[in-house]
């Protein structure tokens, strides 16, 4: 049984999906994240095991890309196959047999339509056992508000990759704490630096996908 | 001139470009991908071909530019009036069209086929290929970009004038809210390019800007050393460009 899981956390590492799917090139014929979840629930192992598994894969090629040493495809095969983990334990979820870690809402902030990267960050997360509520792109501060009140304790991230649009960031941040100062606020984006975030009164900064999970699981939303 | 162009208003042409006209290059995508040349895994490289090939029928290309007057008013430092009215440019893009006696106001796009057949495929089965199939577009919506400048460039050098590079707002510090002044001198709805409230356009595969005429003014290339974002497609252009110089 350590194996099957063991190998579910390969999967999600290498992307491989399910057996009849052609990537990795070196994987071809092997079975995927799929056909392994499912024997493992039958095989008695618990989801929680396998999501620990799913994050611990998703952590690897996190790391594997923030040195460089693969590309957003590369993650994006990896997130495909860890939601094929998440169809077969969504029905845990859903009865509460396991429990998400917390919810975490995430938007690109208004006058920016970019959202590979916010993509990337919710599916890993998502991954990583939090319930992700998205609101997509170009949301306005009073969408992110609406959010916090409806998701009560939610961890909130925004994204942004023009330089200009850094101003509507700061200024849905200051929005959410005046309404809700508890609320933690991550942010992330290609001109963002640890120092920018600190000057717009965020709670934390994040490189990557992974510096998401890592503040997330550094005990924001327990 | 090689392409052809209409005269729709005063001084506002759409210029005709059909797909066959750009030079696109499929290694471009790659290394925009992040893969050095010819490293990228087989599997990507098939879905490069895939999306390459769904550009000749999904882009619906349109360019076009209005040619205005500039001049600089003594007392502001950080902008230029074009066409009556001032933009708030900062200090990097004015500085590079301050010589300005005329700018080219442009918009190109590639229409939004690709990008709602890249939005399924992120949505669905195939991110990966949703995420290339819209590096494809952006790639192509420069490329027509591209072409639209070249064009207006040998047609200022008939005149006996030169031509700066692009600006754009949402780049080199200025204000993306400034497209809604840019677009407020275009004919309306010009090259079928929308703004939303909140200043992008539709189709997202779309490029607007700034290019700077008159016969003191020299082209050069972006200062992105005095810019914060390290990610920008600019820098990223500079970057290919640099290792590999036949792009």
């Amino acid at each position: 049984m350590e194996n099957l899981v063991a190998r579910i956390g390969e999967c999600v590492e290498r992307g491989k999906v399910n057996k009849s799917s052609p990537y990795p090139r070196d994987m071809q014929g092997q079975e995927g994240t799929d056909e392994l979840t499912r024997r493992a629930l039958d095989a008695g192992v618990g989801p929680d095991e396998i999501l620990q598994a799913c994050s611990d894969g998703m952590k690897r090629i996190g790391d594997r890309f923030s040195r460089n040493e693969v590309f957003v495809p590369e993650l994006l095969m990896s997130a495909k196959a860890m939601n094929a983990v998440m169809a077969h334990l969504k029905p845990f979820f859903q009865t509460g047999s396991v429990k998400a870690k917390g919810k975490f809402v995430i938007g690109t902030v208004a006058g920016d339509l970019h959202d590979i990267g916010k993509n990337l960050v919710a599916m890993v997360v998502e991954g990583n056992g939090w319930e992700v509520i998205d609101l997509g792109v170009d949301a306005k501060p009073a969408k992110f508000i609406d959010a916090v009140k409806q998701n009560p304790g939610c961890t909130v991230g925004l994204s942004a990759l023009l330089t200009t649009t850094m101003v509507n960031m700061s200024r849905t941040i200051g929005e959410i704490k005046e309404q809700f100062p508890g609320t933690k606020v991550i942010v992330g984006g290609a001109p963002l630096t640890q120092k920018a975030a600190d000057q717009m009164g965020a709670d934390g900064y994040a490189p990557n996908p992974q510096g998401v999970v890592a503040f997330l699981n550094g005990g924001v939303q327990k | 001139m090689r392409l052809r162009e209409t005269e729709i208003e005063k001084n506002s042409f759409e210029v005709s470009i059909g797909f066959e006209d750009l030079p696109f290059d499929t290694t471009e995508i790659e290394l925009t991908l992040g893969y050095s040349d010819g490293e990228i895994p087989v599997h990507f490289s098939g879905m490069i071909d895939e999306a390459a090939g769904q550009l000749p029928r999904r882009c619906d290309i349109r360019a076009g530019y209005r040619i205005l007057d500039v001049s600089r008013p003594e007392e502001r430092l950080d902008g230029l009036v074009v066409g009556g009215t001032f933009f708030r440019l900062d200090k990097i893009v004015t500085g590079q069209m301050k010589k300005s006696t005329q700018a080219a106001l442009f918009v190109a796009t590639i229409g939004p086929s690709m990008e709602e057949w890249s939005r399924q495929l992120l949505k669905g089965d195939e991110p990966a290929l949703g995420y290339i199939a819209d590096v494809a577009a952006s790639t192509a919506a420069e490329t027509v970009t591209n072409l639209l400048h070249d064009h207006i460039g040998e047609k200022m050098r008939s005149l006996g004038l030169n031509i700066t590079n692009r600006y754009s707002p949402g780049y080199c510090n200025w204000s993306v809210s400034e497209q809604h002044l840019l677009f407020s001198l275009l004919p309306e709805n010009f090259c079928g390019v929308t703004l939303s409230e909140s200043a992008l356009m539709h189709p997202i595969k779309s490029v607007s800007g700034i290019i700077g005429i008159g016969p003191d003014v020299k082209w050069k290339d972006y200062i992105c050393d005095r810019c914060g974002v390290k990610d920008c497609t600019y820098r990223a252009t500079r970057r290919r460009e640099s290792l590999n110089p036949k792009l």
